[in-house]
């Protein structure tokens, strides 16, 4: 060994010790935020600056949104032209971890804050659901047209490895006009932890809580089926449709806007009420206000429990795969940042709904005076400076 | 005595490669820093485990990689197994067969092929390779060869460890014949001249030669392996990404870096799964700087002996 390799060698001992011994005290750190609630006190004001005259409000997390929030954040623009409003699809984690560390403004994040993050940022922190959209459940069958019927106790079969084959008799009952080929089927899922598994996993457990327990409703959860080897997962929207698109006999579930955009078959899901029902704006606003009953009226209030209302809601045209996903705010900003984000939700509640990218619904009449509600808490408690 | 300019050369070159140093340190640094804390409460399992489970709560989160491991060393395999018999036969070929002007075709179309973006490889793996492997490969292999673990499980989907080898074969191949084929072409004339002097045969000559280049060609099998472990991209879209293990190459699996390009978006919600990806990421690092590093020093003391100037 010659002795630039020797230098270079202990080089990296020293950054490797270095390392290791400050990434024991952030391993510390992390173990006493996971395991304590410290309350945050202090007014948090400022985030990502803004510049010259023009006011910059930035945003970033759910992928999910990402399409209806470009479009208001576009039409938004035209008519605020002092105002930049930008938003990056990052996912709901990252999202709120640089809305928590400040580079960005508001998040947008698919599931709510938890219990505990809401204990610890109470006061300080807002949340409004926003946005309606759906996971529906999608299928390449060769030969079958029409709509294929199915249930939350059948789905729940079929991700957990009971049903294998599409002529079972539980799923030859609900779909009586057709018979099913002799044929395995391919189960596909989200490879990525995204809230659109959360959404589904959530739903069968709440359609079929014996056969699918709690502890498989998750972001990542771990199929059942997937010991079987009839399993896929594919990356996002994208990587499901095409796997699915590919492979006959396969089944999925994806976004609804993305089952429009690919032209592929939707199931009619049997809702609580025992009516089969396929996604669309008026199936699935049903079902949000079904759930807007038990939500908080206060957008300061814990939401941390709010998909479950949503998912599976009662009533007979609620679409059970419906969710909603969320925008998250400080309650306190520097003044004319507050009055450009409450002048940006205005404008969704009063305008916005009005303009609609398929694959998404407008929450309800009533729901909007979450936003409202939340614009006015932020002009009144902004910061001067 | 150096003159004042060139001191003054040297002065100005040295904060870029200084710069380099420095990132090269930061990034083990990060790496690190951020994996410490799951290594601490996991210990080796973390490695050794088949657990990836996610959770909100800390009591039942616990992530270990070992399938990530595993699909990544059994894809890397694959690559090279098909990439090296690929590079081997096109570098005889082109120094001992082909006309010159195929070897200035050929080589222009390798050189460009290794410089393609990664997702055009992925795009095509995901359309048109997974669909076509299934139907023309494994179903015929699962058919007649179904005794043998390797091909036991239905192909029900062409999205699977062995499509991402294949792809990864393929993407792979330019380097490992461009080192080749480097290391054949600079054979110095006088050797060849002495073994054909012999009365050697061409394919006899081509023999003796290739033994001559063998440290050369295990150096690029390594840094073969070591690309195709860290390629993410394509084997994202095409490996159907499930954290099994499974001996059967038609069933899906993952890879370390295809675990950590669908995880990240959604890791800061769960309780030390950052860190887990940077553990990933950390074996990956390491795992690259020993195949890089060895195969680097394999090239290298072969052009040494070979008195080939680099």
């Amino acid at each position: 060994m010659d002795r630039g390799a020797i230098a270079f060698a202990a080089m990296v001992v020293i950054v490797v010790v270095a390392a290791a011994l400050n990434g024991y005290r952030h391993y510390e750190e992390l173990l006493q935020q996971y395991t304590h609630i410290h309350h945050v006190e202090a007014a948090i004001v400022g985030g990502a600056s803004s510049s010259g005259s023009r006011v910059l409000l930035q945003g970033a997390g759910a992928t999910f949104p990402l399409p209806q929030l470009l479009e208001w954040i576009r039409l938004f623009m035209e008519t605020h032209p002092h105002i930049v409003v930008s938003y990056r699809g990052v996912g709901s984690g990252a999202g709120q971890s640089m809305f928590f560390e400040r580079t960005i403004d508001f998040a947008g994040s698919d599931p709510p804050l938890t219990h505990r993050q809401w204990l610890e940022y109470r006061g300080l922190v807002m949340q409004v659901p926003y946005l309606l959209g759906a996971v529906v459940v999608t299928y390449n069958l060769p030969g079958f047209h029409g709509t294929l019927n199915l249930s939350g106790r059948v789905l729940a079969l079929i991700y957990s490895g009971k049903i294998v084959y599409w002529d079972d008799p539980r799923i030859q009952r609900l779909n009586p006009g057709y018979r099913f080929p002799h044929k395995p089927i391919v189960v596909v899922y989200r490879a990525d932890a995204s809230g659109t598994q959360y959404i589904f996993t959530l739903f069968l457990h709440k359609s079929a809580p014996r056969l699918w327990p709690w502890s498989l409703v998750s972001k990542v959860p771990k199929y059942p089926v997937m010991a079987s080897g009839r399993a896929r997962g594919g990356k996002g929207n994208p990587g499901v449709a095409q796997i699915v698109l590919s492979t006959p006999y396969s089944i999925g579930f994806v976004e609804w806007g993305y089952a429009l955009e690919k032209h592929m078959p939707i199931a009619a899901i049997e809702n609580s009420a025992g009516v089969f029902v396929k996604p669309s704006i008026e199936s699935i606003e049903a079902a949000a206000r079904e759930a807007f009953k038990h939500l908080p009226k206060d957008p300061r209030a814990d939401f941390s429990d709010d998909l479950t209302y949503i998912v599976y809601a009662p009533g007979r045209e609620s679409y059970p795969i419906a969710s909603w996903t969320h925008l998250i705010l400080w309650t306190r900003y520097p003044c004319t940042k507050a009055r450009a984000l409450a002048q940006f939700l205005t404008w969704i509640a009063e305008e916005g709904y009005r303009h609609m990218v398929p694959g998404y619904a407008p929450i309800p009449e009533p729901m909007r005076g979450l936003l409202l509600k939340a614009a006015h808490i932020i002009v009144e408690g902004c910061v001067r400076g | 005595m150096r003159s004042r300019s060139d001191r003054l050369f040297l002065l100005s070159l040295l904060p870029p490669a200084a710069t380099i140093v420095a990132a090269m340190m930061l990034m083990i640094y990060v790496f690190v820093y951020h994996s410490v804390p799951v290594l601490v409460r996991e210990g080796l399992t973390f490695f050794a485990s088949s657990r990836w489970s996610p959770s909100t709560s800390l009591r039942s989160a616990f992530y270990g990689i070992l399938p990530a491991i595993y699909g990544t060393l059994v894809t890397s395999g694959i690559a090279v197994a098909i990439a090296l018999p690929l590079s081997l036969s096109m570098t005889l070929f082109l120094n001992e067969v082909a006309p010159p002007r195929i070897r200035a075709f050929f080589s222009t179309l390798v050189d460009m092929m290794a410089g393609l973006p990664t997702i055009v490889y992925g795009l095509w793996g995901l359309f048109v390779l997974a669909p076509l492997l299934q139907r023309l490969v494994m179903e015929p292999l699962h058919r007649y060869l179904g005794f043998l673990p390797l091909f036991s499980c239905p192909p029900i989907s062409g999205y699977s460890v062995l499509t991402a080898g294949v792809i990864l074969a393929i993407m792979v191949m330019p380097y490992t014949f461009a080192l080749m084929n480097e290391a054949y072409a600079s054979i110095p004339l006088t050797y060849r001249e002495a073994v054909l002097a012999m009365g050697a045969s061409r394919y006899e000559a081509s023999r003796i030669l290739l033994s001559m280049i063998r440290p050369a060609i295990v150096g690029s099998v390594l840094l073969g392996l070591g690309r195709a472990a860290s390629e993410t991209v394509a084997v994202t879209l095409v490996i159907g990404n499930t954290p099994t293990i499974s001996p059967c190459l038609f069933s899906s699996g993952y890879t370390i870096a295809s675990l950590i390009a669908t995880q990240y978006g959604e890791a800061p919600l769960y309780p030390f799964m950052v860190s887990a990806l940077y553990g990933a990421g950390l074996f990956l690092l390491v795992l690259g700087l020993a195949l890089n590093t060895v195969g680097l020093a394999l090239v290298t003391r072969w052009r040494v002996r070979m008195g080939v100037s680099a």
